[in-house]
């Protein structure tokens, strides 16, 4: 559907399409090899298809990196393989999704429309809330941080250098790479927020006609709007002759849910029947509906 | 002679004085070092069963951590006898 969407946006705009699905198939569609960077397909088609894993591998090893230059000593320890076992630990990809995400929007401002093909709803609203959750963890690790540092001034004003051995810790709110951590963590994913439930960016639901979907968007929904991502297009895909009723019934479920504009996607039974033509009816005027 | 009374002397009240200040801060010590503990295990949380912030944010900090996973350690090795800590930390002999 994303795939489709790019193809036909691409007529008239820049495009570039980026697969964050696990299970990509956006190479196959297009009958290309992707290898985690951007292809050109036509002169206004980009595909990407993002790696996690190779995502999570390279974030790491930037970190090991910054932690053996800051630790000379620690170089002795085998930290490769504490970090071998970090990859595995819940989080990591959401986070290495988000990086990308961002890392794509700031870099790729050439492009008209950047279309995201997300993974399904558990993986897609867990990594849509991180930058939420890590702005409420970060204002609070902030207000700790800044009351050890009026402490440690406290402790320096009083006893004063001691003598001139002695490591005197940070106590300047400018001086703490910890805060300062902190605070250039904060200020990108406000930043990233800002873009996810700005004006230009719209979420489109992609849904089945069929109860198990319902179910699934329905959850959907409700996530977006606890998020406060601008919901602005729901998609009822692979309509049928033979699922129609059902289509309309989950159509009209989900917008008694949340009133946004609906698009109807037939299947086309021609490319079934091995006649030939388009596999999906897409309307031409899709993207006005944003 | 002279020169040296006056050295002792001088020695003698500064560190009278030293020892004031360390009075003085003895327990804003004890606070803030509490306060790097807490800071590293809201931070480490999630590997003893705690609320924890995402994976990442601990993976961004630790480099800059030392200090407080330090603290961290000795208040796990000193968490079995938390009345002898107190009893230290207000002077009770």
């Amino acid at each position: 559907m994303a795939a489709a969407a790019a193809w036909q946006l691409s007529q008239k705009y820049r495009v570039l399409i980026v697969s964050l699905d696990p299970a990509h198939n956006l190479g196959d569609i297009f009958g290309v090899t992707l290898r985690n960077r951007k292809s050109r397909f036509t002169d206004t088609l980009h595909l990407k298809e993002i790696n996690l894993h190779k995502l999570s591998k390279q974030y790491l090893q930037r970190q090991i990196n910054v932690l053996s230059s800051t630790y000379r000593y620690l170089q002795t320890l085998n930290l490769d393989n504490y970090f071998s076992v970090l990859k595995y630990s819940p989080g990591i990809e959401e986070y290495a999704l988000l990086t990308s995400i961002e890392e794509t929007i700031r870099t790729e401002g050439k492009f008209d429309y950047i279309i995201f093909d997300t993974p399904p709803t558990g993986l897609t609203l867990r990594f849509l809330a991180l930058p939420r959750v890590t702005i409420t963890w970060v204002d609070r690790l902030i207000q700790i941080r800044r009351r050890i540092l009026e402490k440690r001034y406290t402790i320096y004003r009083i006893r004063g250098e001691l003598s001139k051995k002695e490591t005197v810790l940070s106590y300047d709110e400018g001086d703490d790479d910890v805060l300062k951590r902190l605070r250039t963590l904060k200020k990108n994913y406000q930043a990233l927020n800002t873009i996810l439930q700005g004006e230009n960016c719209s979420v489109v639901l992609v849904f089945n006609p069929d109860i198990l979907s319902l179910k699934e968007s329905q959850r959907l929904i409700e996530g977006l709007e606890d998020l406060e991502f601008p919901l602005r297009l729901l998609i009822d895909n692979k309509v049928t002759e033979e699922n129609k009723e059902t289509a309309e019934h989950v159509e009209r479920d989900i917008r008694n849910m949340k009133n946004v504009p609906l698009e109807r996607v037939s299947l086309s039974r021609a490319l079934l029947d091995d006649k030939g033509g388009k596999l999906y009816d897409i309307p031409e005027d899709i993207i006005s509906r944003l | 002679m002279g020169f040296s009374i006056l050295s002792f002397l001088r020695g003698v009240f500064s560190g009278f004085h030293a020892s004031q200040r360390e009075n003085a801060v003895a327990l804003t010590i004890v606070e803030t070092e509490e306060l790097e503990n807490i800071f590293a295990l809201l931070l480490l949380g999630s590997f003893v069963g705690l609320p924890s912030p995402p994976t990442f944010l601990a993976v961004e900090l630790l480099p800059f951590m030392e200090k407080e996973l330090k603290i961290l350690n000795r208040r796990a090795r000193d968490a079995g006898d938390m009345l002898a800590e107190m009893c230290g930390v207000m002077g009770i002999e």
